[in-house]
C-alpha cells in the first residue's frame, strides 16, 4: 500500500537530511506506529506519501501508484484516497460538526443525497452521535480531533495517516480517540501514526517504525516504544 | 461541480473585503466606461469620416465689388466670360470631377438655412456675400494641390478647403479619443493591482478552508473557483456601472452634439461597446485573479 525505496529528502536551505535513505513497505489493512523524537523526520515522511513534499532521491509508491509519476493534476484524487489527522485538529471554527465533516465531500464534489447519508454515519462511527450541531469551541479536545477523525474518514480512504494525533490531548482521552483509529483499521484501512506517545504505542502492540535523525532505526512487528531488547 | 457551495464561498469572501470589492467595481467601472467612450468617439469619428469624404469641396471665392482681400486689391471683379473661361480652366484640371457656380443669391439662400443668428441675417445682404465656384474633386486627398493652383488665377479671392475645417475637427475628436483611452489604460491597471490585492486578501482570509480543501483531495479549479468568481462578480458589477455610464453618456453628450455631427451614434454601436467593455472588464478580472492565486495559493 506504501512503499519507500531508498528516499532521501533534504529541505532547501538545511545541510542534514531530514530522511536518509529511508526503505520501508506498509501493506494494505496494516497499523503502523511511527516513533521517534521530535525532528526525526515523522512528519516529513507523512508528508512525502501525500506528496506534499517531493524527495530528492528514492522512489515512493502510494496505491500502486509512483508519486513522482503522478502528475499534479492528478494529486488530487490521490489524496481522496487518503485521510489525514493531525495535533491541532485543523476544524473550521465557523462550522458545526455536521458542516466540518460534510464539508470535505462537498468540496469534492459528491451529490448532496449522498452527503446526508453518511456524515450521519461516520459521526455515529467517532462516537459523537448528538452532536452533531454543536460549534467545535462547544467540545473538547478528544471531541474536536473525533471530527477530525469522522473528516479524514467520510470518504473511505485506503490510507489514514495521523500525525500525533494525541499529541494534545490528556492520556485518558487518548485511550478513546485509539479506539476509533482502532475502529477504522479494522474497515480495512492502512493506519499510519506518528507519534511520541510511549504509553500509546506500548498499548496497542502494534507494528512499530523508529526514526532517529532521518533514518530507520527499527522495523518491529507487535513492538513498543522504547528498545524492546 | 456543487453551484450552490461556490456561490456561498463567493458571497462570504466579498462580503468579507467589503471596501475592496466596492474600490475594483469603482475602478472597473470608471475605467471600462473611458474604454467605452473612447470606442465611441472613433466610431462617431470613422462614420463621420465616411460621410463627409466624399462631400467635402473646395470653394474657390471670387472677388466682388471693392472687396478686402489683398489677391482682389484694385481689381474689377470678372466679367461674365471672365468667370466661364475660370470655370473651364478649373473644370479641365485632372483632379476635378465637378465644378458649380454659387451666385449671390444663392449664397445667401444656404446662408440663410445655415444661420439661425437672426442678428448677422438682418445685416448681411446678398450683395455682401462672394460668388463662388463649388469644386468636387475626384480625389479628396489632392485638395491641397487643386487649391494652390487656383489661387494663383485672376479674380480668386480665397480658397476655403472644408476638408481642412473636417481635419481640425476630427483632430480635436482623436485627442478627446486618445485621452479618454489613456486615463482607461491607467484605470485598468489600477483595477488589475487592486483585484491582485483582494484576492491576496481572499486568499489569506481562507487559508484554513483552502488548506483543507487541499487535505481532502479538491481539485484545483474547485480551489481557485471561488476567488476567480469574486473577481468575475466584482468586474461584472463594475461592468453594469460603466454601462449605464455609457448610456447616460450616450443621451447626454452624443446626442447634444448630434446636429453638428450629421451622422448620429446608434444605439446598436452603443450596445455593441457595452459587450465589448464588459467583456474586456471581466476577462482582466479573470486574468489578474488567476495570476494573483498562482503566487499566493499553492495548489
Ligand atoms: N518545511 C521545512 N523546511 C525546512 N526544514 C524542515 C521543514 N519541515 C521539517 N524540517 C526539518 O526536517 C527535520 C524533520 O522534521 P519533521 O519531519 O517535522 O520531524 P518530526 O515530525 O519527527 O518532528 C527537522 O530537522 C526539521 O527541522
Ligand atoms: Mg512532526
Amino acid at each position: 500500500m506504501i512503499h519507500f525505496d531508498n528516499v532521501t529528502k533534504v529541505y532547501t536551505n538545511q545541510n542534514r537530511p531530514a530522511l536518509d535513505h529511508v526503505s520501508v513497505d506498509v501493506d494494505k489493512g496494516e497499523f503502523v506506529f511511527l516513533v521517534g523524537p521530535s525532528g526525526s523526520g515523522k512528519s516529513t515522511f507523512l508528508r512525502l506519501v501525500l506528496k506534499e513534499e517531493r524527495p530528492n532521491s528514492g522512489a515512493i509508491h502510494v496505491a500502486g501508484k509512483e508519486l513522482s509519476r503522478l502528475s499534479n493534476f492528478k494529486v488530487p484524487h490521490l489524496r481522496r484516497r487518503i485521510g489525514c489527522v493531525f495535533q491541532d485538529f485543523r476544524l473550521l471554527p465557523n462550522k458545526n460538526v455536521y458542516e466540518n465533516v460534510a464539508f470535505a465531500l462537498e468540496v469534492i464534489g459528491k451529490p448532496r443525497r449522498f452527503i446526508r447519508k453518511v456524515v450521519p454515519e461516520v459521526i455515529e462511527l467517532v462516537g459523537l452521535e448528538g452532536k452533531a450541531h454543536r460549534m467545535p469551541d462547544e467540545l473538547s479536545g478528544g471531541e474536536q480531533q473525533r471530527v477530525a477523525m469522522a473528516r479524514a474518514f467520510v470518504n473511505r480512504p485506503m490510507i489514514l495517516l495521523a500525525d500525533e494525533p494525541t499529541g494534545n490531548i490528556d492520556p485518558a482521552t487518548s485511550i478513546g480517540i485509539m479506539k476509533v483509529l482502532d475502529r477504522i483499521n479494522r474497515t480495512g484501512t492502512t493506519v499510519l501514526m506518528a507519534t511520541h506517545d510511549a504509553a500509546i504505542v506500548d498499548s496497542m502492540r502494534k507494528r512499530v517504525v523508529e526514526l532517529e535523525d532521518g533514518k530507520i532505526v527499527r522495523d518491529q512487528s507487535r513492538g513498543v516504544y522504547g528498545q524492546a531488547y | 461541480m456543487r453551484a450552490n457551495f461556490i456561490f456561498s464561498e463567493v458571497w462570504i469572501g466579498l462580503r468579507r473585503n467589503l471596501t475592496m470589492t466596492i474600490a475594483v467595481i469603482v475602478t472597473v467601472a470608471v475605467g471600462m466606461a473611458l474604454l467605452g467612450i473612447g470606442l465611441m468617439i472613433n466610431s462617431q469619428v470613422s462614420s463621420m469620416t465616411g460621410y463627409w469624404v466624399d462631400k467635402v469641396e473646395l470653394s474657390v471665392f471670387l472677388c466682388k465689388k471693392n472687396d478686402v482681400f489683398p489677391a482682389c486689391k484694385d481689381k474689377p471683379p470678372l466679367t461674365d466670360d471672365q468667370k466661364a473661361a475660370l470655370k473651364q480652366t478649373i473644370q479641365s484640371m485632372p483632379e476635378v470631377e465637378r465644378v458649380d457656380f454659387e451666385d449671390q443669391n444663392q449664397a445667401y439662400e444656404n446662408f440663410k438655412a445655415q444661420q439661425g443668428n437672426s442678428l448677422l441675417l438682418s445685416v448681411i445682404q446678398p450683395g455682401d456675400l462672394s460668388e463662388s465656384f463649388r469644386v468636387k474633386l475626384k480625389n479628396p486627398d489632392n485638395a491641397t494641390a487643386v487649391s494652390e493652383s487656383i489661387q494663383g488665377q485672376t479674380g480668386v479671392a480665397n480658397i476655403v478647403n472644408q476638408r481642412q475645417i473636417l481635419d481640425t475637427y476630427f483632430g480635436f475628436l482623436s485627442k478627446l479619443r486618445n485621452m479618454a483611452l489613456g486615463v482607461a489604460i491607467l484605470m485598468v491597471f489600477a483595477a488589475t493591482l487592486l483585484i491582485g490585492n483582494t484576492v491576496r486578501l481572499s486568499a489569506y482570509n481562507r487559508r484554513r478552508e483552502t488548506g483543507i480543501m487541499r487535505l481532502v483531495g479538491a481539485s484545483n479549479i474547485y480551489i481557485q473557483l471561488p476567488f476567480v468568481m469574486e473577481g468575475v462578480i466584482a468586474g461584472l458589477i463594475g461592468g453594469v456601472f460603466a454601462a449605464v455610464l455609457l448610456i447616460v453618456t450616450k443621451v447626454l453628450l452624443f446626442e447634444g452634439i448630434q446636429s453638428y455631427m450629421a451622422v448620429p451614434l446608434g444605439w446598436n454601436t452603443v450596445a455593441g461597446v457595452i459587450t465589448f467593455t464588459m467583456a474586456v472588464g471581466v476577462v482582466i478580472c479573470v486574468l489578474a485573479s488567476f495570476i494573483t492565486l498562482r503566487r499566493y495559493l499553492r495548489v
